[in-house]
C-alpha cells in the first residue's frame, strides 16, 4: 500500500504537486482594522486563498471595535485591502469564495459582551463552515492590550482546546516585552492561557526565503561548513539598514529605539541561525535547541564604551531629498535620547567561534535599506606574490542578502589580465529571482500558513525571547546613561561606529 | 537579437556567447535547459508557452523545428536572443531541415547549459517510443501531451508501454488542481470509500488518469462517465458511509467542494493554460511516482515506478519506416 499522510488515502508524502494544506480553521485577527492587517494580514490571506493554500473550511473572523453592523462592511473593507495590498492578481472568483467565509464580530477589549458574541460566533461556524474547533488568535494589537485580552479569552473559554474539540493557538507580534523581566511575565501570561506550544511569535524576518536558505546554504552543502568557523572566518558583519525614518511611530519608537526595535530580535535571530551548529533534524524543536544554544553562548564586550555604540540621525540628504532630523519628527521630544541607530560588537564563547567578532548594525535614515549577513574570512597565511601584486586583495567574502535583491555573493581574488601578475578582488553572484520562480511568497503569507498548520520552526520560542532580552538588557543599561551619537541622516551611522571597527583593524563593509 | 541563415551549430554556439557577453548583467544564472520539440505549423503556440513558463523559471530556452526530412541538403537557420520576444530568458530557435532533422542533438548538445538539468517537452503529438528521438534520450525529464494525438488514450497506452522514470504527461498536470481539491476534502475524515465516478468524456486522458489515481489510491471501482452535455472534466464523486464528497467545477476558474453534513464551499480551480501546465512541470526535476502508479493502474502495466529510467537511442529513419509502424522492443542498428 501506497504511504499516506493524516490518514487521507489521497495525500501521499511523495506527492509533491499537491501542496499542504492547513485543517478546516478559522483565523480570528484582534486589531482588524489596524495598519498591520490592512497592510500585511488581509492580503497575505488574500493571496493564500488565491494560491489555493487555504483548506475548504476556512474562516477569517475579524474582530474590532468599529461600529459595523454585520458582516458587509468589513468584507467591504477587506476587499480593499486586498486589492491593494495582494502580491497576486486581484481575482472576482476567488474574491467571492473567500469572502463567503469572512465573518466580523463588533466588540472592544473589555467588553465581555463582544467577546461572548465572538465565542459565541466561533460555535456558529462550527456547523456552518465545518471549523471542527480549530482556531488561530491573531492579537494584532499594542502588548499593552495583552493581558485584558487574554483574560477575556479565559473567561469565554476560547483559549480552551478541550471545550472546543479542536486547537487553539495564539500569534503574536513584536515587541515580546521591552526587556527581560517585561519578556518574562508576558511570555507566562500567554502561556498559561494557551500552553507553550500553542503560542507562536512573529519575526517575519525568518519567513522570507533567503533566512531560510540560510539553512540550505550551510546544511545541504559541503563546501562552506567545514571553513563555517574561527579557524577560517575573521568576522561576520549583519547589517539592517532603512533609508526611512520612524513615520507615524513616533510614540512608539520613541519609547523603544532601535536596539530594542531591531537588534533584540531580527539581528539577534540572524546571528543564530548564521552561528548555529547544525540541528539533528530539520524540526522546529530541534532547531530551536539549537539556536537557544547559539544565544546562551554570546557574550557582550567588556568596553561598552567603545563597543556598544548608538547614534541619532540629524537632518540631511537622503536619495536626493531634504529630510528632517529625529529630534525635529513630529511628537518627538526635543530632549529625546533615544538611538535610531546602534551597534555593537558581541562574542559567541564557543569552540566553533571563539575570538570571532560579530558586528551587528542596525539603522534609519541610511542611505539604502538593505539586510545582510556578510561573513569575513581570513586572509590566506601565506602569499607567494610579491606584495605589490596583492595590494588590492581584500578579504574573501560570503555575503547573504536578505533583502532586497535576495540572494549570495562570493568574493574573491583574481588575476587581472595581463602581463603583470596582480590579484584584485571579484565578486559571484547568486540572485535567488534569476534561478527560480519569479514571485518569492511574502513572510506574512508562511507564517500565517506556517501557523494554521502548526509549524513552529519558524517561530521563535519564549526561551528565545527572554535569552535576547538577556544579552539587550545590560547594553540598555549602559546606554540609559548616555547621549547617542549624532549621524547625518543619509550617511552610514555616526564615526564612532567606523571607529569602533578601526580599532579592532577592520572597517564596516559598504553593503 | 542574431539571425543566423543556412549556418552550422557552431556559428549558433557563438552567437549565443555573444549574446550574452552583451547581455551583460542579464546573463543568467542557468538552473535548467528546456528542449521544446515542435512542428513549423505549431511553433508560435510552443513559444508563448515555453516563453510563460520561463518567466517563472529562468532556463536556457531550446527550440527545436524540424522540416522536410526529403529535403536534399541539410540546412540549418537559428535565431538567437537574449530577453527579446520569447521571454526574458536566453532562446534559441533552430530549424532544421534535410537529413539533419535526423541529428538534431548535434546541433543542442553543445547549447545545453552545463551540468544543469534538461528538461524535453514535445509540444505535438509524442512519439511512439521516446528512444526514437534523441532530443529525448538525453534529457531527465520528459513531458509529452498526449491530448495532442488523434487518439489520446492509444497515446496513453503507449506513454504507459514506454514508460520510464522521469517521464510525465501534460494530461495528469491537467488534474493537479482537482486532486489537491479532492485530497483538501478528504482531509480530517477518515473514510472507506465505497466507489467513485469521474464525471467527463471516457476519451478524455486526463479523466482517465484521475480514474487510474482514484483506483490506486482507494482501492475501489472508479468509473468514467459523462454528465450531461459538459464537455471536459465537470466533476468526482466518490460514495462515502455517510453520503457523497464531491468536486464539481463551478466556473472556468472555480470549483465547488460538497460533503455530508457541511455546507457546500467554492475555491479556485484554475484551468490553467499550457504555459502554467509547463511551468508546473519545470517545478519539481525529480521522478514522479504517483503519476507513475496513477498509470499502471489505470494501464493495469505492474511496477512502472521501478524502471530504470534509462534509455538508450534506438535509430529509426522516417524515410524507410511506415508511419503507422507499431514499436518493436529493442533491435537497435545503425543509420
Amino acid at each position: 500500500m501506497a504511504p499516506t499522510v493524516g490518514g487521507n488515502p489521497l495525500r501521499d508524502p511523495r506527492d509533491r504537486r499537491l501542496p499542504r494544506l492547513p485543517d478546516a480553521s478559522a483565523l480570528v485577527v484582534f486589531g482588524v482594522t489596524g495598519d498591520l492587517s490592512r497592510k500585511k494580514l488581509i492580503p497575505a490571506v488574500y493571496d493564500l486563498a488565491n494560491r489555493g493554500l487555504l483548506p475548504p473550511g476556512f474562516v477569517l473572523l475579524g474582530f474590532a471595535r468599529r461600529d459595523w453592523e454585520g458582516h458587509e462592511p468589513f468584507i467591504e473593507f477587506a476587499r480593499e485591502c486586498a486589492e491593494k495590498g495582494a502580491r497576486t492578481p486581484f481575482r472576482e472568483e476567488t474574491w467571492d469564495g473567500l469572502a463567503a467565509s469572512i465573518r466580523f464580530v463588533r466588540g472592544s477589549f473589555d467588553d465581555d459582551a463582544g467577546f461572548d458574541r465572538l465565542a459565541e460566533e466561533l460555535r456558529s461556524l462550527e456547523s456552518s463552515h465545518g471549523i471542527r474547533g480549530n482556531a488561530a488568535f491573531y492579537l494584532s494589537i499594542p502588548p499593552s492590550a495583552f493581558p485584558v485580552v487574554l483574560k477575556q479569552m479565559e473567561r469565554t473559554g476560547l483559549a480552551d482546546e478541550k471545550t472546543a474539540g479542536g486547537w487553539r493557538r495564539v500569534v503574536v507580534e513584536k515587541p515580546f516585552g521591552h526587556d527581560a523581566r517585561s519578556a518574562r511575565e508576558l511570555n507566562s501570561l500567554v502561556d498559561t492561557v494557551f500552553g507553550p506550544q500553542d503560542v507562536f511569535r512573529i519575526d517575519h524576518y525568518l519567513g522570507k526565503e533567503t533566512v531560510q536558505n540560510l539553512f540550505a546554504l550551510r546544511f545541504a552543502n559541503t563546501l562552506f561548513e567545514p571553513i563555517w568557523n574561527s579557524q577560517f572566518v575573521d568576522s561576520v558583519q549583519i547589517t539592517m539598514a532603512e533609508d526611512v525614518g520612524i513615520g507615524t511611530r513616533a510614540g512608539f519608537y520613541d519609547e523603544t529605539g532601535a536596539a530594542r526595535d531591531v537588534l533584540q530580535n531580527h539581528l539577534l535571530q540572524l546571528l543564530a541561525l548564521t552561528a548555529m551548529e547544525e540541528p539533528v533534524s530539520f524540526g522546529a524543536d530541534t532547531i530551536r535547541a539549537e539556536k537557544i544554544k547559539t544565544l546562551r553562548a554570546v557574550s557582550l564586550p567588556t568596553d561598552l564604551a567603545s563597543y556598544a555604540i548608538r547614534g541619532q540621525y540629524e537632518q540631511g540628504w537622503l536619495a536626493g531629498e531634504r529630510v528632517k532630523g529625529y529630534l525635529d519628527e513630529e511628537n518627538i521630544p526635543a530632549t529625546s535620547t533615544t538611538e535610531t541607530y546602534a551597534a555593537v560588537r558581541l562574542g559567541i564563547e564557543t569552540r566553533r567561534w571563539a575570538g570571532v567578532p560579530f558586528y551587528l548594525r542596525t539603522g534609519k535614515r541610511l542611505p539604502r535599506r538593505v539586510t545582510e549577513i556578510a561573513i569575513s574570512f581570513k586572509q590566506a597565511p601565506h602569499l607567494p606574490f610579491d606584495a605589490t601584486d596583492t595590494t588590492e586583495l581584500g578579504h574573501n567574502q560570503l555575503v547573504v542578502r536578505v533583502q532586497p535583491d535576495e540572494g549570495v555573493t562570493l568574493k574573491f581574488g583574481s588575476k587581472v589580465p595581463g602581463t603583470a601578475m596582480e590579484v584584485r578582488d571579484v565578486a559571484m553572484e547568486f540572485l535567488f529571482g534569476e534561478a527560480f520562480t519569479e514571485s518569492l511568497p511574502e513572510a506574512y503569507e508562511r507564517l500565517i500558513l506556517d501557523a494554521l498548520l502548526g509549524d513552529a520552526m519558524l517561530f521563535p520560542d519564549n526561551a528565545e525571547v527572554e535569552e535576547s532580552w538577556r544579552i539587550i538588557d545590560p547594553l540598555e543599561e549602559f546606554w540609559a546613561t548616555t547621549k547617542p551619537y549624532p549621524y547625518r541622516a543619509g550617511s552610514w551611522g555616526p564615526t564612532a561606529a567606523d571607529e569602533m571597527l578601526a580599532r579592532d583593524g577592520r572597517h564596516w563593509r559598504r553593503p | 537579437m542574431t539571425t543566423l541563415w543556412d549556418t552550422t551549430g557552431s556559428a549558433v554556439v557563438k552567437a549565443l556567447g555573444a549574446e550574452r557577453r552583451a547581455a551583460g548583467a542579464l546573463a543568467f544564472g542557468l538552473a535548467l535547459t528546456l528542449v521544446v520539440v515542435v512542428d513549423e505549423k505549431n511553433v508560435g503556440a510552443a513559444e508563448s508557452a515555453a516563453s510563460a513558463a520561463q518567466a517563472a523559471h529562468p532556463c536556457r530556452l531550446l527550440i527545436v523545428v524540424r522540416r522536410q526530412v526529403d529535403a536534399p541538403h541539410p540546412r540549418l537557420d537559428a535565431e538567437v536572443s537574449i530577453g527579446g520576444r520569447l521571454g526574458p530568458g536566453e532562446a534559441v530557435v533552430m530549424r532544421m531541415s534535410g537529413r539533419l532533422a535526423l541529428h538534431a542533438e548535434s546541433v543542442v548538445l553543445p547549447l545545453l547549459a552545463s551540468d544543469a538539468p534538461v528538461v524535453t517537452w514535445w509540444y505535438d503529438e509524442p512519439p511512439t517510443r521516446i528512444a526514437f528521438d534523441p532530443l529525448g534520450v538525453f534529457a531527465d525529464r520528459r513531458v509529452t501531451d498526449v491530448s495532442t494525438a488523434p487518439d489520446p488514450l492509444h497515446a496513453l497506452k503507449l506513454r504507459a508501454a514506454d514508460f520510464e522514470p522521469g517521464d510525465t504527461d501534460l494530461a495528469w498536470t491537467r488534474i493537479s488542481g482537482w486532486r489537491t481539491l479532492l485530497a483538501a476534502a478528504f482531509d480530517g475524515r477518515h473514510d472507506h470509500p465505497a466507489s467513485a465516478r469521474v464525471e467527463a468524456d471516457p476519451a478524455d486522458p486526463s479523466a482517465q488518469l484521475f480514474a487510474g489515481w482514484l483506483r490506486a489510491r482507494f482501492d475501489v471501482p472508479v468509473d468514467v462517465a459523462p454528465a450531461g452535455s459538459h464537455r471536459g472534466l465537470h466533476g468526482v464523486r466518490v460514495a462515502v458511509e455517510d453520503g457523497e464528497v464531491a468536486v464539481t467545477r463551478t466556473d472556468a476558474r472555480s470549483g465547488t467542494i460538497t460533503r455530508p453534513g457541511v455546507p457546500p464551499r467554492r475555491l479556485p480551480l484554475p484551468q490553467l493554460g499550457l504555459g502554467d501546465l509547463l511551468a508546473e512541470e519545470l517545478r519539481r526535476l525529480d521522478d514522479d511516482v504517483v503519476y507513475a502508479d496513477a498509470l499502471a493502474t489505470w494501464s493495469g502495466i505492474a511496477d512502472l515506478a521501478r524502471r530504470s529510467g534509462h534509455r538508450e537511442h534506438i535509430w529509426r529513419d522516417p524515410m524507410t519506416v511506415a508511419a503507422t509502424a507499431v514499436p518493436s522492443e529493442g533491435a537497435p542498428s545503425e543509420a
